[in-house]
């Protein structure tokens, strides 16, 4: 097929968006209709695409000139293949299920034409071959994730939550754009010809030698930023449990399909950027492995279903950032195709979790686990499917999650390992991070399955298990959640290596990383068998103990609540207080207000006071305004005299 | 010919308008003699020579014994800006469409407006262009003091007065060029071009600073620049809402175009050179962070876009100040995206206004229920005031910023700054008075139930929106004659790198 075809991927969606705004309220699905087929277009084409350029050599690159040094394209190399297909098939079945999820709801056009404008968006972020049409897509996506939590507009809280996640993420958004910039200005600073396409990835690579490594760092940090906000890193994570106001589907969306994985699709996307700077690196491993840890503590504590999986999904990027980060620094070929595999796994059993998480909702309407209980007699297939996706998500052997988060706990060790001749104790600090958070996923997912699906209900509620439309793409994602990972681990990875080797990019890596400094691992070295144990060790006991807590009942934590630690974990570590109270109402909105203030009585003071000094002075004038014609002659001649004096100077000069 | 025409059209409607008083007339009359020009401006775009100079040229003798001549013509500068308030005035028509109120004479004092600025874009004669530029004074004074609001006196004279001393400071600067190349030569000319390339390099440095200033002081006062920045929030509180459309939209747009016209052109001989690319590039910078904080803090909605909109007019000093082909075209496609932009923020604020008769964002709320197409559209517009990719103001703050960088990096970076506080008082504006929960305090001022877009309303602001849609995707067609221009009024500029 021809390459530009494939610019449809991103295209169908974004026609469907018009067609369901338009026409959703006259058409018979309500507007559901359209998105379906044109995700299901976008998806066949994905896997087409997928098919053309497996096993990597090859890509499909289009490009056409937009405006001055810029371009628009379409870039399908490994990185983006494996992503389109997830992307189209995981919003393709969410779109089906949301047919049943929303059919009550009365704005279902609406929410049609938005779900497929956010896919559109992300898609567009997935095939572009330069750096500002990723971020153009990046912010579309912005708006979309702003338009879909605030749903419910009528909320305040749906409201509140869509701004903030809008305004975290901007945050992020504005260092993403500093980079653009600096590296902008040091690329045409080399003086390319013209005609080159500064900010193309390709140009971006071939020039990364020429490039200053501090600027490097600097503009490595300043996209890491962007992904920060993206994908819900510490510090900027705190949009994404409050994005839940949002209707389920959305959620899901939002954090297995699109949105948050763009952050760590961004830095592999620029890995070869990443790979030349160390220090951009270890940061990545550092902020990637805190939030992991710090997001999973969150997760334990929390008694809304869809705010653990807020936690959990916090978490599990953070294991995506400590992959790159980490496997950059040791393997470097490895480290995309480590943390990418981990995105897609987890995109599916977050889908799912998800998904799951809906079907409970919408038979309970409920969403607090302390009101549920016992469901699983009523909700059999949600249940099981549920369970599924627990046990991939916390990484119980021969599920998806296994396979991927154990490949980044051992490359955080190989890591640790390979680093601590240089950088002592320090090395460790991603591996135990990754370990212990590890632990407490197993912990928070099982909690949270055993006090909804075992025991007795603890509030009245009728539950019914939900109509087809719902529960079948949760058994395609639960079959995926349980044996994609063990299906592709081998040719995954070799897939994932073609991405910056290959007939358009090609860059050494190896290269890179000399260049940058830091010297490779020869080879993979062989941890202790406890280091290959441990993952599952963690893995099951997490089970263990939440089936003795929440499930037998043997141990009682409510003592436990008195617990200052408990406070603050279920005061999420005051967050709330330091950035909306410190930063937005103690620091910005007095700057603004005295801006006001000083506006009003300062610099409008200093014009009235000219104005009422004119006005005084004009008093004083108009006594010489007596009225009286010898006057105003008087003056007039004077006047003329000057003009006539002024011609005369002039033609004697 | 093309230019005189068109400018000469809406003069003539405004006449006919007048002596029809029937409103009813005069708006049909105001519109086609608006739109007609709209026409003329796209066949010129269509004959342009992006390569050439100016084009179109008129050159006519008029007053010989002072050297004031009929010149006009347009180049790369200007016929964006000509395409701007052709796009715009006939948009605010339709939306003003069903003004009761002395409807002929509104009509046309707008008609006359719009002449007027179509007259400063395209004047190659100082005289001729400072006429031009008062003459758009007298009918927004009229606008604000006989359809503005409670305090329209005290905002209108306020804006006559300010903007007026302004222009005469301006006036000042264009008599000492003049009287100073008459002095030399011999011969009076107020030919801009010439007075620029051939006078003003002559001068002593303190007069070249001198003039150089006060020509810049009735500039920013136009754009407007922070400190100089105070007439404008009033001017809008106080103006109907077509007067305020037209006032940010095409007015504050003469500001920013003689940046370019004549205050780019000079700096390349001024005295003191590098002291005068600081004071543009800090009065840049001050406007758009003061005008992002002072927005903030509003609980006027239409005062709000008006700092929002000092706040946008600083990237086009930033843009302008330093130097750099792109940077300046990015400042000059803010001019015009910002003109489309702001046309929707304040017909916004007007529908607000005058559906629900209040625009204090704490008294609304919940809006989004019951006003589902104004919701749209105003989210639409306020997503491109905050800068939203795919719309057209995101090109523009994106080539200021990325290319200015490389002059004026500190400056950039404070600059970015602004950007989430900007996207704050936005998205907070939006939750406070159209989301959350239906306010039932607020209701219809003539009665009945509350009432959404009508049709001209919704026609009007949804061409807008498409349009800044399309040059957010699409911006070469505008751009392109804007690079060209740009690369040569900076050539050979060093600017601060």
């Amino acid at each position: 097929m021809e390459a530009y075809i494939f610019a449809l991927i991103p295209l169908m969606p974004a026609f469907a968006f018009l067609l369901s705004l338009f026409l959703g309220n006259k058409s018979p699905l309500k507007g559901a209709e359209y998105p379906i087929i044109a995700i299901f277009i976008s998806f066949v084409l994905s896997v087409i695409a997928f098919t053309q350029i497996y096993p990597g050599e090859e890509v499909i690159h289009y490009s056409v000139h937009w405006f001055g040094a810029l371009n628009l394209g379409i870039l399908i190399d490994p990185l983006a293949a494996v992503m389109l297909v997830m992307v189209t098939f995981v919003s393709l079945l969410i779109h089906i299920y949301a047919v049943g999820y929303m059919s009550h709801d009365t704005g279902k056009a609406r929410y049609f034409a938005e779900t497929a404008l956010f896919t559109a968006a992300m898609l567009a972020v997935i095939l572009s071959d330069n750096i500002l049409q990723f971020f153009i897509a990046w912010e579309l996506v912005g708006l979309c994730s702003y338009l879909l939590i605030g749903f419910w507009f009528r909320k305040p809280s749906a409201a509140a939550a869509s701004k903030k996640a809008f305004l975290t993420t901007r945050v992020g958004d504005v260092m993403f754009l500093a980079g653009i910039i600096i590296l902008f200005a040091e690329m045409t600073k080399l003086g390319l010809s013209d005609g080159t396409y500064l900010l193309q990835f390709k140009t971006m690579f071939a020039h990364i030698p020429d490039i200053p490594s501090g600027k490097l760092t600097i503009i490595t940090l300043l996209f890491f930023g962007g992904a920060v906000g993206k994908s819900g890193q510490f510090p900027l994570h705190v949009w994404l449990p409050d994005a839940m106001e949002g209707p389920t589907t959305v959620s899901a969306l939002i954090h297995a399909a699109t949105m948050v994985t763009a952050g760590v699709y961004l830095v592999a996307r620029t890995f070869p950027m990443f790979i030349a700077a160390p220090n951009s690196l270890l940061i990545v491993a550092l902020v990637g492995g805190f939030t992991a840890f710090f997001a999973s503590t969150m997760g334990l504590v929390m008694n809304d279903l869809k705010r653990v999986l807020a936690f959990s999904t916090i978490s599990q990027l953070g294991y995506m950032m400590l992959a790159v980060g980490t496997l950059g620094m040791v393997l470097a070929n490895e480290a995309v195709g480590v943390s990418l595999f981990h995105l897609i796994n987890h995109a599916f059993f977050k889908a799912l979790l998800f998904l799951c998480a809906g079907s409970v909702i919408h038979a309970t309407h409920l969403s607090d686990m302390r009101q549920m209980g016992g469901l699983f007699s009523k909700m059999k297939i949600t249940g099981t499917t549920m369970f599924i996706a627990a046990i991939a998500l916390a990484g119980i052997p021969f599920t998806s999650g296994f396979y991927s988060k154990d490949a980044i706990i051992e490359g955080a060790y190989e890591y640790a390992v390979h680093a601590s001749h240089t950088t002592g104790f320090i090395a460790y600090i991603p591996y135990i991070f990754g370990i212990t958070a590890a632990f407490m996923t197993s912990i928070y997912i099982f909690r949270l399955w055993f006090m909804t699906f075992t025991g007795t209900p603890r509030t009245d509620y009728h539950a019914h298990e939900s109509p087809a439309s719902m529960t079948i793409p949760l058994s395609i994602l639960a079959i995926l959640a349980l044996v994609f990972g063990g299906l592709t681990k081998v040719n995954f990875g070799h897939f994932l290596e073609k991405t910056f080797e290959n007939s358009y990019i090609h860059v050494d890596l190896h290269e890179l990383a000399a260049l940058g400094g830091h010297t490779l691992a020869e080879g993979a070295t062989h941890p202790p068998a406890i280091i290959f144990y441990l993952p599952i060790i963690v893995g099951v006991g997490g089970f263990i103990i939440a089936a003795l807590i929440y499930w037998k009942k043997l141990v009682d934590l409510t003592s436990l609540t008195k617990n200052p630690l408990y406070t603050l974990l279920m005061n999420r570590y005051y967050q709330y207080q330091i950035f909306t109270e410190t930063i937005a109402l103690r620091l910005t909105y007095p700057m603004a207000l005295l801006t006001d203030i000083s506006d009003r009585h300062l610099i409008n003071g200093v014009i009235d006071f000219i104005s009422d000094a004119f006005i005084d002075i004009g008093e004083i004038i108009r006594k010489v305004q007596t009225g009286m014609v010898q006057n105003y002659a008087t003056l007039f001649i004077l006047g003329t005299a000057i003009l006539v004096i002024f011609m005369q100077i002039r033609g004697m000069m | 010919m093309f230019i005189t025409l068109m400018i000469l059209l809406p003069f003539i409607g405004a006449v006919i308008g007048i002596l029809s008083k029937r409103g009813s007339i005069a708006r049909v009359v105001a519109l086609a003699t608006s739109a007609i020009p709209l026409f003329i401006s796209l066949a010129m775009y269509a004959m342009f020579d992006k390569a050439a100079g100016m084009q179109f040229t008129e050159n006519m003798s008029w007053i010989d014994s002072l050297g004031i001549k009929y010149m006009t013509g347009i180049d790369g500068i200007g016929l964006p800006l000509v395409i701007l308030a052709n796009i715009v005035v006939p948009l605010t028509i339709i939306f003003a469409w069903n003004e009761k109120k002395d409807a002929h004479i509104f009509f046309a004092l707008i008609s006359v407006l719009h002449a007027g600025v179509l007259g400063v874009f395209t004047s190659l004669d100082f005289f001729m262009f400072y006429i031009y530029w008062e003459v758009t004074l007298i009918p927004m004074y009229f606008l604000i003091s006989i359809w503005g609001g409670p305090k329209k006196d005290y905002a209108a004279i306020k804006f006559f007065i300010y903007t007026h001393v302004a222009s005469l400071v301006m006036l000042l600067a264009i008599f000492g060029l003049y009287f100073a190349g008459w002095i030399k030569t011999g011969t009076p000319s107020f030919d801009i071009m010439y007075l620029i390339k051939e006078v003003y390099p002559g001068l002593s440095p303190i007069m070249r600073d001198g003039i150089f200033l006060g020509l810049l002081f009735g500039f920013i006062v136009k754009m407007p620049s922070v400190p100089f920045h105070t007439w404008l929030p009033d001017a809008h509180v106080e103006a109907p809402t077509a007067g305020s459309v037209l006032l940010a939209a095409v007015l504050l747009k003469m500001g920013g175009y003689g940046l370019f016209r004549v205050m780019l052109p000079l700096l390349e001989n001024v005295g003191s050179y590098k002291l005068m690319i600081y004071i543009m590039a800090v009065l840049g910078i001050v406007s758009i962070l003061y005008g992002t904080l002072a927005a903030l803090v509003q609980k006027d909605l239409k005062k709000m876009v008006a700092y929002s909109s000092i706040s946008h007019m600083g990237f086009v000093m930033l843009g302008a100040a330093a130097l750099i082909p792109m940077s300046v075209a990015g400042a000059m496609f803010q001019q015009f995206s910002h003109g489309l932009i702001t046309c929707v923020l304040f017909m916004s604020c007007g529908v607000i206004q005058h559906n629900t008769g209040t625009r204090i964002i704490h008294e609304l709320g919940g809006l989004a229920t019951k006003m589902p197409k104004l919701a749209f559209l105003m989210l639409a517009s306020f997503m491109a005031s905050l800068g939203l990719p795919a719309m057209s103001g995101f090109i523009a703050e994106f080539l200021v910023l990325t290319y200015a960088y490389q002059a004026l990096p500190i400056f950039v970076l404070l600059a970015l700054l602004g950007i989430v506080p900007t996207a704050g008082y936005h998205l907070w504006a939006m939750q406070r008075a159209m989301f959350g929960e239906f306010n039932e305090n607020v209701k219809d001022p003539h009665g009945g139930p509350l009432k959404d877009l009508a049709i001209n309303e919704t026609i009007a602001m949804a061409t807008i929106i498409l349009l800044v849609i399309y040059f957010g995707m699409n911006p070469g067609p505008i751009l392109g004659m804007m690079e060209i221009s740009a690369t040569n009024l900076v050539a050979g500029m060093g600017g601060m790198i």
